[in-house]
């Protein structure tokens, strides 16, 4: 089920008066419930996958919390973690390895001999992906490692396990959330709440403005460029790069949007997402702003635990302090951004979208301290500049990789930005002013939130004139110019 | 009940009375707003005097002319209606509308035959006749649901939900805002000369710039029914309102290699035995760089040739067959 179709909006409210019909200690079961209708609507062939998820993690969460010795803690969380990446990896990635161990071997034999290769094609397997596969693995992996490490204690209510895995606002794109902050929330009272529900209200129509008039009359002209990139022009390919940054930022957070507000009106917060990435004036501070959820999971629960362990190692080999947290930090770092480039899509392409980001960071690292002396001697203000320009490039750059299909596409369109001249492709008018439009109204967002925090507010403004007349123009502007064309969120088919 | 809970009970009561009373205080000021928004983009997209929303209105509700030419942007740009109408002496206005599919060429069909019977109707086979997921562009359709009842069925094709959508005054007239500015920009004439003289056809001007790749699109597509239902109730209905009907297929700058929808529609066509013309395979017009402004378009130069073939050939095929037949 789509968040912006007619069908959510008859879904949410439904599910928003039964929540508040039923006493509050009850309402875990509601909200199994109605997570459990969501995704059969969405995916009931593939119900079992999260079923069994939900069933190893919850057995070995209560035997990794019950075992007093070490190993078999060891013992319990492995098979837990064994389940859900074997899943993971099976439904996601199986595909990728098959094809990549084929053209692998191929390579080799072409090799080894001499003969002509045959036209052997590796054996696809014809699957469905089970819905927010990638989301509800990370949560459940998550909450093992808490209990491994003895920050939390087991859940011992299926129900309300199951809740947490499956909870319909963030079962399909996150945020991925964290056992601790959400379970609390499900045992809770979770009495009706003014301010969080008109607060809800909010944030789902910022994200249906988000989606439907800015990402979506982006995703027009993008998907046309991109679609059909041999034809078109390097101003028109590099045009559409930008424009597909800001498609993927709307679209996005405009579901990020929609989600965190359904989860409000229903009583229950979720943790943030974005943080005015625009405004980041690094790729790691650029990486603390954009899918936050995600740049955490992967900080506490691979680059921290690889980096300690590298500086622990090297520490006892008599490695130098310095040298160890160079190489640990370095290590760490390009293998979590290659990780987060695999955990977007099993292709090539999203290896190098993560390695550049790795690189990046890398460099950022090791000049940080020539970058901090320089930063003295100019203005604050143009050194912000020339940190968010340099930030917006660089993501801009990456995300060629991250739109394109495959690698060869990615390199063709970047070689046709530098190479290939020719005349701007404009589309239909309307769809260039409405692009322009919505850039602008991103642009502005972020920036004002960012250093005017006080100034330019509606929906927060203090006055209620202003803020009724604020939400019922945004709905006119949905309808006069929102592309109501059922287009899907984009971080959906991850 | 204690005091303590009945206080609580109370301010509960309060508080969703305030968010109910609230949320229709939005809900009234949208209405309004959008009532009256709604109206004068109404009012004004039917006042438009040039652009594509003119010659859709303009070919539901006004036109009169003896040939009419339906199809999609390729019919758009390769059927000259002024040098059809010298060539036979007879009045013709071509319909076609860029990204519009057969459902979009049923609607105006309906629409015209409520008013009068053209002589003749020629339907442009766009190619991928069933690709399916092409229901979006009904949308152009949307302005007319209120006024043509004949239409409805197929603007409801778009979705589910399009009746409840189309409570909304505004959403006819989505994005098409700068259109409307556009189309009433030279309202001091009744009807823009470029328009009038065109019957319809615009034309394209300059020729394949950028470099061809290879197109295979001999894979299969994934069907939709409705469209080829569309298409034979397209044929049906020219058929017996009584006019001469040819389904033609115009050049294409490359072999068209996709032969399921065209054997499927060559199949429609010969069983209501009507008449279908592939040039698609015309020598005259493939990889003929100086006819063709893209992949899928004749330039005004290829319109003029291609209109030329596809006059005489209703003057000896058509029209003599007719008259023999007399």
């Amino acid at each position: 089920m789509l968040f912006n179709s007619i069908n959510y909006f008859i879904f949410l409210p439904l599910v928003f008066v039964l929540n508040y019909s039923i006493p509050g200690k009850y309402r875990w079961i509601l909200i199994l419930s109605s997570s459990v209708i969501f995704y059969m609507i969405g995916g009931i062939s593939t119900i079992a996958i999260p079923i069994i998820i939900i069933l190893t993690t919850f057995i070995c969460g209560i035997l990794i919390d019950k075992s007093a010795k070490a190993g078999r803690r060891k013992l319990y969380f492995l098979a837990g973690l064994f389940v859900n990446l074997g899943i993971l990896i099976f439904f996601k990635y199986i595909n990728f390895i098959i094809t990549t161990t084929f053209e692998i071997s191929g390579l080799i034999n072409s090799f080894v001999s001499s003969k002509q290769g045959d036209s052997q094609q590796p054996l696809i397997l014809q699957m469905l992906i089970p819905l927010g596969i990638s989301y509800i693995t990370f949560q459940a992996i998550g909450y093992l490692i808490e209990l491994k490490r003895g920050n939390q204690r087991a859940e011992k209510n299926l129900g309300i396990f199951a809740a947490y895995l499956l909870f319909f606002p963030k079962l399909l794109s996150g945020p991925i959330e964290r056992a601790h902050h959400f379970i609390p929330q499900l045992r809770g009272k979770n009495e009706f709440n003014y301010e969080m529900t008109v607060e809800g209200f909010k944030r789902i129509l910022w994200g249906l403005f988000l989606k439907l008039v800015i990402a979506n009359h982006l995703a027009i002209y993008t998907d046309a460029v991109f679609n059909n990139y041999e034809y078109h022009s390097g101003v028109t390919l590099l045009a559409a790069s930008v424009f597909f940054v800001f498609q993927l930022y709307a679209d996005f957070s405009g579901y990020t949007e929609i989600a965190i507000g359904s989860a409000l009106i229903l009583g229950y917060r979720l943790i943030e997402n974005f943080n005015r990435p625009l405004t980041a004036n690094s790729i790691t501070d650029f990486w603390r702003r954009w899918h936050i959820s995600l740049s955490n999971w992967l900080r506490d629960y691979i680059f921290l635990p690889i980096s300690y362990s590298l500086v622990r190692e090297l520490m006892k080999k008599a490695v130098k302090q310095k040298i160890s947290e160079y190489v640990s930090y370095i290590t760490g770092i390009i293998i979590t951004m290659t990780i987060c480039g695999i955990w977007h899509g099993a292709s090539w392409n999203f290896v190098i979208f993560g390695l550049f980001f790795g690189i990046i960071m890398t460099i950022e690292f090791l000049t940080r301290k020539v970058r901090r002396k320089m930063r003295k001697s100019i203005p604050s203000l143009i050194d912000n500049i020339i940190g968010i320009s340099f930030t917006f490039i660089c993501f801009t750059f990456s995300m060629i990789f991250f739109r394109s299909e495959t690698l060869k596409d990615a390199f063709h369109i970047i070689n046709s930005i530098f190479k290939n001249d020719g005349a701007f492709f404009r589309g239909v008018p309307s769809t260039l002013l409405f692009c322009l439009f919505g850039i602008s109204i991103l642009l502005l967002k972020d920036f004002t939130d960012e250093y005017m925090p006080s100034r330019f507010l509606f929906f927060k403004n203090k006055r209620k004139y202003v803020r009724v007349l604020s939400y019922s123009l945004t709905i006119i502007i949905i309808l006069l110019i929102g592309a109501f064309d059922g287009r899907q969120f984009i971080y959906f088919k991850f | 009940m204690t005091a303590g809970n009945l206080y609580i009970l109370n301010f509960r009561e309060l508080i969703i009375r305030k968010l109910v009373l609230n949320i229709i205080l939005i809900i009234s000021i949208v209405f309004v707003l959008d009532f009256a928004i709604g109206h004068i983009l109404r009012h004004y997209y039917f006042r438009e005097s040039r652009g594509y929303h003119y010659r859709t209105t303009y070919s539901m509700e006004k036109t009169n002319a003896e040939i009419l030419i339906f199809g999609s942007s390729r019919a758009n740009h390769h059927y000259i209606s002024g040098l059809l109408e010298d060539s036979l002496k007879m009045t013709a206005y071509n319909t076609g509308r860029e990204m519009s599919g057969i459902f979009y060429q049923t609607a105006i069909l309906k629409s015209v035959l409520k008013r009068y019977t053209p002589k003749l109707i020629v339907l442009d086979f766009a190619g991928e006749e069933g690709k399916a997921e092409q229901y979006d562009y009904l949308s152009s359709l949307l302005p007319y649901y209120k006024t043509h009842e004949e239409i409805r069925n197929i603007i409801e094709l778009k979705s589910q939900f399009e009746r409840i959508k189309l409570v909304s005054e505004i959403y006819p007239f989505n994005s098409e805002i700068r259109t409307i500015i556009y189309g009433n920009l030279e309202n001091k004439e009744p009807i823009n000369a470029e328009d009038k003289n065109n019957k319809g056809y615009i034309a394209l001007y300059g020729e394949v710039k950028a470099k061809i790749a290879d197109v295979d699109n001999s894979t299969s597509l994934k069907v939709d029914t409705n469209k080829f239902n569309s298409f034979r109730e397209f044929i049906q209905l020219a058929k017996s309102s009584g006019a001469i009907v040819i389904v033609s297929y115009s050049p294409i700058f490359q072999k068209y290699n996709r032969l399921q929808d065209l054997e499927i529609c060559k199949g429609i066509c010969s069983s209501e035995n009507i008449t279908f013309w592939d040039f698609s395979k015309d020598t005259t017009f493939i990889n003929k760089i100086d006819l063709f402004y893209d992949i899928g378009h004749l330039n005004h130069n290829g319109a003029i040739l291609f209109s030329n073939i596809v006059a005489t050939k209703i003057k000896h095929e058509i029209f003599k067959k007719d008259k023999d037949a007399i």
